[in-house]
């Protein structure tokens, strides 16, 4: 037991970690390890990535005893409420628990002694031989400090605690911190009042003097250690200054810089529309985030978003959303939350809110961590060849998080054929971003830029993709920084929002933003105080500080500076003492490459569009999908054609837009074995019927079109017992039917939001996250049905109670009730129409006597989601208007949003 | 924070009631009333908790404000004079004397009345002297090492009060016969009673500081001879030089400056016995200047028992609501209602003193005024706008334009920069190793709270000097300015 219990005014205690990983690595190499256990007892363990770090590096228990004591004093003393000290000591470990097991799971692992002594971290600014002696096997790719420092920073917290020389410490209780919240004596930030009111101020008055002045602070903190581009120098004088008249136009640079993705829902639609409006204006991107886009704003040229985020919720992604992009980011993850999804609280979900997501007011919304269509790099390549279907001419983004071996993925990436990949650095995240993410998580995109500029240099690839970088950019020296390690595009998004009024507050998940921008309610969006004339001022003067970097640099656009890192050096004298030992190198100096070796995108990736198989439906339709009518086709079909009906989809809606094609308008029957993504995106008026079967993905982001899936009218097998579709069936689908005769496999109809499908008998994991929509289900069930069902409704036949969720069933989120009377006429509906599309023997035997055959089914239905129908549907009889106030109170009352 | 909508639950600011007018001129004690505890929690529960708290940085102190308002609104009194203590020696002074900045940035004010901060610390002060909570905290060891705090103000008592706690032993030096600087004979009793001054210099003593009052360094000891005795010297002399008005009739008499007049009227309230005190009873009074200091006569001279008041101030009459040049989180120039211009009397602005006319005798009877004109940026009489206004006592509240140098040039040998301040370096210390500068006597005329924040930043100072090394906070630089562009 390591224990630091018995520390001293003369004593100091060593930190846990230090201690831990010490003792462990000295057992390791002394091959005694396996022969103790290493339980820890410490003072300074209060926090999950404390917690996570000490199991990481070997202890099997640890005791938190201040965590634990500080908790239960706090209640003693009143100053926490309503709640016992011993239950409150409980509640402290069980969310440290769950602290560690989220983590876990964004790591891949699965249990504990599967993490412990796994080392999943990356030092940063630890020296190599710290992090040989002490942490063994650790990645420290920067090297920096060492024991050294490590004592004395120990020595000035035991000097804070024990005073020297017998001064008192009147008044001098624990320090009041600052890690979260700016303080002058806590740690710096990069925005404080001083940066926060000189970028609003010259945005707002279109004063480029005080502008320079906010980015002086900023770079200036920034050599102060604050971020690894801080470091580096511009070596000017290498090139030949060039005249500032002769060098690229603000009005050109502008052009490569977007917004960031955040969602509307998680900011106003004052902030959202602000953003995208000044974007368009200036001929950059904004982009939708993960909520999806109101149409109205799909179509107005002054008001979209550019770039429409595909992320794992897939909210409001369809045929529609997709047509009308102008580049499509994949989100695979985020830089200030790697590893995590994302989730909308009920309160912020207001009525607005729920119909750009196709989900229920007052229903809170969960964005699951992994793309549930995404297992590997390949699903990725998919998922990328769908959606350039579903918008041929659309950029593919795909946005991966700063981190080590970024640099293969990205190489993997563009080899997927993405036309954009996107390094995320670890430094952004609003008020909603989970603390241990925002300060744990992920890496500066110095690191990753440096990466991925490298392994695409090396394989030959960089030509082929454009880099894009993110992160907490806020001047234009990091727009510089950025684009000689290899950015070509950038994006912002604190900045900007700093610019439109935000003031960072750090409350964006309460839906109290005092200034308008993170929240949706009407009355403090009515503070909301920001214009696009701010947001177009911010990008142009730091268009302008790019400028006279470049003229300095001896460059005459921002394009000829693109990875030329030769030009940063990291000569100068760092001052600070803790930064003596650092490393840049890695950062700067990779292989060596001949000159004429592509640092930058040349040339476009080949999507080999003209060989889709939809270019002959498309031909052979065109005449209907412009005049009408209907049109029948009928044709074989082999597992490697793919994304069969998207890019069809994608012509109906250019022309006809959202509603598509009236109900039957082109029939198309196809005969074989269909590869993934059969209908993905698919509009209405569509109708694929394939005989024979299909693989993964089957109706992905179904948007009103129909699928009907059956055997060969020849086969001889049952079909109700046999699979015929594969996995993720109908992931985001956000309206149309589906009708498939036979069993299909996991996690059938993930996040629906509004498509109704018809099944024989499915896997695992059904109705995932489901948000709307109806699930007939007419035979066995695999188990955790329903985990995270927030909406919809399924009629499951002969449901086993052990095959739902346990969590919602605990929580009594996921109710299970028979069916009344309304839900047989629904059922009887669509046993009909299943029988009729697929010839299902199981629809016809259950159709002989519906209302006994309905005593064999469940219904499941969520809780909050049928409180909030009634809710309305009580409102909308007494004549109040759903959408309104008063409604709006109820609902938050009976889901206790 | 307790509450994330206390804010919109509470929109309006609450503060305490001034006691009528009729009343407290007929009395010299503070204005205000107690606020009632409900009224106050509701104040403090409408801090937001910000993720950059700009009060916290619009304070040059640093108060924790965020951390005591909260505090406040859950009822903690004894932590939240905890908190305030650790970073605001005499938050019974900033309370009632500050002009607030923090308010001022406050983030609620950007589109609704900011927190009532002010009046949330001086809460806790009072509440905490009341309960006995403000209690001496004497150092465990003594260093052996001696500082002289030359100055009484609060900038010198901030110095004073960390430095004894450090450990060293201090001495303050008052040539006044009352130590407390512009506390104790710059402010009047109606701002804030002297029984506030009375208990912190009790607590002081008590921690072991020792005050040394009627005594003025450069006269009763030289600073050389002072310099020599002690281990360190910290120069609090204040900004005391004040601005003078040197037009035709300056000499008469009935024309004074305002600390003469405010200083004898202290006095008197502290009991001294005056001869020919300057006072404005039957007086037809004029005050020149519209800052703090002139609203100050104007009380002064109407519980005197004045005639009338004419309050003139050379500038344009500054707007109710905070300008577009002067955005928050900056400290606004506003028209201000204070309790003084409540009372009565008239402010006059655009007024450019022309001249002070005599009566027979040499005395000042009235003074001649002329409209302001801005020309090239400078402001002039406009001819023909020419005027005369009765007057016979004559005030120049006009500000303070510097230290009192001739001792400290003579006989320390410090040098004193182009704004006539002594000039220091980044830790306070003047070319004389060992002679730190704190306070409006490196500033110049500022802030009480600046004072107190310029104390806490040199005791920091001169410990690190005397030690090596410090633990006690340095909240300000000495070219630290508050936010502006």
């Amino acid at each position: 037991m390591l224990s630091d219990r018995d520390s001293t005014a003369d004593l100091a205690p060593i930190p846990s970690l230090l201690m831990i990983a010490a003792v462990h690595h000295h057992l390791i190499r002394t091959e005694n390890r396996m022969k103790v256990g290493l339980i820890v007892e410490a003072g300074d363990v209060r926090e999950v990535h404390h917690v996570a770090t000490l199991i990481g590096y070997g202890a099997s228990a640890i005791n938190p005893y201040l965590a634990m004591e500080t908790c239960e004093n706090l209640v003693r003393s009143g100053m926490i409420t309503g709640i016992s000290p011993e239950q409150a000591v409980k509640n402290v470990i069980k969310a440290l628990g769950k602290g560690v097991l989220k983590i876990m799971s964004k790591m891949g692992i699965s249990t504990v002694s599967s993490y412990a002594a796994a080392q999943a971290f990356e030092a940063v600014g630890l020296s190599h031989e710290f992090i040989d002696t002490y942490f063994t096997g650790t990645s420290t790719r920067l090297g920096g400090v060492g024991i050294d420092v490590v004592a004395t920073e120990n020595a000035e917290r035991h000097l804070s605690a024990y005073h020297a020389a017998g001064a008192s410490s009147a008044h001098e209780r624990l320090q009041t911190g600052g890690e979260y919240q700016w303080r002058r004596e806590g740690p710096p930030h990069l925005f404080n009042p001083e940066t926060v009111f000189r970028l609003q101020h010259a945005t707002r008055t279109r004063r480029y003097d005080i502008f320079r002045e906010y980015t002086k602070m900023v770079d200036d903190q920034a050599e102060n250690l604050m971020t690894l581009r801080g470091l580096f120098t511009l070596r000017t004088g290498t090139r030949p200054v060039v005249p500032i008249d002769e060098v690229e136009s603000v009005e050109s640079i502008v052009k490569r810089f977007s917004t960031g993705a955040m969602s509307y829902g998680s900011i106003s639609k004052e902030a959202h529309e602000t953003l995208a409006i000044a974007m368009n204006r200036l001929g950059g991107k904004s982009n939708t985030g993960e909520g999806g886009e109101d149409v109205d704003r799909l179509l107005d040229p002054e008001r979209r978003s550019a770039v429409k985020q595909v992320a794992s919720g897939r909210f409001g992604v369809t045929s529609m959303y997709l047509t009308h992009a102008t580049d499509i980011q994949l989100k695979m993850a985020q830089g200030a939350k790697p590893g995590e999804g994302g989730q909308l609280a009920a309160s912020k979900v207001y009525p607005w809110v729920a119909r750009t997501r196709h989900s229920t007011p007052g229903v809170g919304l969960i964005s699951p961590p992994p793309h549930h269509d995404i297992y590997s790099i390949e699903d990725l390549k998919q998922l990328i060849f769908d959606v350039k279907r579903a918008n041929p001419t659309a950029r593919v983004h795909v946005k991966l998080v700063s981190q080590s071996g970024i640099g293969a993925v990205a190489a993997g990436v563009t080899k997927a054929l993405a036309d954009v990949v996107l390094v995320s650095g670890h430094d952004g995240g609003t008020g909603a971003s989970p603390l241990n993410s925002l300060k744990h998580a992920g890496t500066p995109w110095e690191i990753g830029l440096a990466e991925t500029q490298q392994t695409l240099m090396l394989n030959g690839m960089r030509d082929r993709v454009v880099v894009q970088v993110d992160g907490q950019m806020k001047t234009g020296r990091d727009v510089i920084v950025a684009a000689l390690l290899g950015g070509e595009e950038f994006g912002f998004a604190t900045a900007p929002l700093v610019v439109s009024g935000c003031i960072l507050m750090r409350v964006c998940h309460l839906d109290t933003c005092p200034v308008g921008v993170a929240t949706q309610n009407p009355e403090l969006r009515a503070r909301f105080s920001g214009k696009a004339e701010y947001v177009v001022n911010f990008f142009e003067f730091l268009a302008q500080e790019v400028r006279e970097y470049l003229s300095e640099l001896g460059f005459h656009s921002l394009e000829e500076a693109i990875g030329h890192n030769e030009l940063l050096g990291v000569d100068r004298a760092v001052e600070h003492w803790k930064a003596s030992g650092l490393d840049l190198e890695p950062v700067l100096v990779g292989p060596e490459f001949d000159d004429d070796e592509p640092r930058r995108n040349r040339v476009p990736q080949d999507h080999e569009l003209e060989k889709h198989f939809d270019n002959q439906l498309i031909a052979a339709t065109a005449d209907v999908v412009e005049h009408g009518g209907t049109i029948a086709l009928s044709l074989p079909i082999r597992n490697t054609e793919r994304a069969v009906g998207t890019m069809l989809g994608h012509e109906v809606t250019v022309r006809k837009g959202e509603h598509g094609l009236p109900a039957g308008s082109i029939d198309i029957t196809l005969t074989g074995s269909a590869g993934q993504s059969l209908g993905a995106f698919m509009p209405a008026g569509i109708t694929l019927r394939l005989v024979g079967d299909s693989n993964d993905y089957v109706g992905k982001g179904l948007s009103g079109g129909t699928i009907v899936v059956r055997p060969p009218a020849d086969a001889t097998f049952a079909a109700e017992d046999n699979v015929i579709a594969g996995n993720v069936i109908g992931y985001g689908a956000t309206q149309g039917s589906m009708f498939i005769r036979g069993i299909v496999g996991e996690r059938f109809l993930v996040r629906n939001s509004g498509a109704s499908a018809v099944v024989e008998g499915v896997g695992d994991h059904a109705l995932e996250y489901m948000t709307g929509g109806l699930a007939v289900i007419l035979g066995p069930t695999g188990r955790n049905l329903g985990a995270g069902m927030s909406g919809g409704t399924a009629y499951v036949r002969g449901l086993e109670r052990e095959n739902v969720n346990d969590d919602s069933l605990a929580t009594g989120e996921l109710l299970l009730q028979p069916l009344g009377s309304a839900d047989v006429e629904i059922l009887r509906d669509l046993l009909e129409q299943h029988h009729r599309e697929t010839g299902s023997t199981v629809a016809e035997g259950l159709l002989a006597d519906v209302e006994a055959a309905a005593a064999e089914f469940v219904k499941v239905l969520p809780r909050d989601y049928a409180a909030v129908l009634e809710t309305r549907k009580t409102a909308a009889d007494e004549g109040l208007d759903p959408d309104g106030d008063e409604v709006w109170t109820r609902i938050m009352e009976v889901t206790g949003g | 924070m307790a509450d994330p909508k206390g804010f919109l639950k509470v929109q309006k600011r609450e503060l305490p009631k001034r006691r009528p007018v009729s009343v407290r001129l007929m009395d010299w004690k503070e204005v205000y009333e107690q606020q009632e505890s409900g009224e106050l929690r509701r104040q403090a529960g409408r801090c937001m908790d910000c993720g950059v708290a700009f009060c916290h940085h619009g304070c040059p102190l640093g108060n924790l404000i965020p951390e005591w308002n909260d505090l406040m609104w859950r009822g903690e009194g004894r932590q939240a004079s905890e908190r305030l203590h650790a970073t605001n020696n005499f938050p019974e002074f900033t309370g009632r004397l500050c002009p607030a900045p923090c308010e001022a940035s406050c983030v609620l004010g950007i589109n609704q009345p900011p927190v009532t901060i002010k009046q949330v610390e001086v809460s806790i002060i009072d509440q905490a002297f009341a309960n006995g909570w403000v209690t001496p905290h004497p150092p465990e060891r003594l260093t052996g090492k001696t500082v002289a705090v030359v100055g009484s103000g609060p900038a010198g008592l901030a110095a004073a009060q960390q430095l004894t706690r450090a450990g060293h032993t201090v001495a303050v030096y008052e040539r006044d016969d009352r130590i407390g600087g512009l506390l104790r004979y710059g402010i009047p009793d109606f701002k804030m009673e002297k029984k506030q001054i009375e208990q912190r210099l009790a607590q002081m003593q008590a921690e072991g500081t020792r005050f040394r009052a009627g005594v003025e360094i450069g006269k009763d000891i030289a600073w050389d001879d002072l310099r020599a005795r002690y281990d360190a010297v910290i120069v609090a002399t204040g900004a005391t030089v004040p601005r003078d008005l040197p037009i035709p009739g300056r000499d008469l008499s009935g024309v004074h400056f305002a600390m003469e007049y405010l200083v004898e009227q202290n006095r008197v309230g502290a009991g001294d016995k005056i001869a020919d005190q300057i006072t404005a009873e039957g007086k037809h009074v004029v005050v020149l200047g519209g800052g703090d200091t002139g609203a100050d006569c104007i009380g002064t001279a109407h519980r005197q028992g004045a005639l009338s008041v004419t309050n003139l101030a050379i500038g344009q009459q500054p707007p109710a609501e905070r300008p577009e040049h002067q955005p928050w989180p900056m400290q606004p120039t506003l028209f201000e209602v204070s309790s003084a211009h409540e009372e009565g009397g008239e402010r006059v602005y655009l007024a450019s003193t022309v001249e002070f006319l005599s009566n027979e005798v040499g005395e000042v009877r009235a003074i001649r005024v002329a409209e302001t004109e801005f020309v090239d940026g400078r402001r002039v009489p406009k001819s023909g706008t020419e005027r005369e206004i009765p007057a016979d006592l004559v005030l120049l509240a006009l500000g303070f334009t510097g230290p009192e140098r001739e001792a400290l040039e003579a006989q320390l040998k410090v040098p004193f920069d182009e704004r006539s301040q002594i000039e220091r370096d980044a830790q306070y210390e003047t070319s004389q190793p060992g002679v730190f500068v704190t306070g409006d006597a490196g500033r110049g005329q500022s802030l009480i709270v600046w004072a107190i924040a310029e104390g806490r930043a040199t005791a920091s100072a001169v410990d690190k000097y005397l030690e090596g090394s410090t633990s006690l906070p340095f909240p300000v630089r000495p070219t630290d300015r508050s936010i502006s562009v």
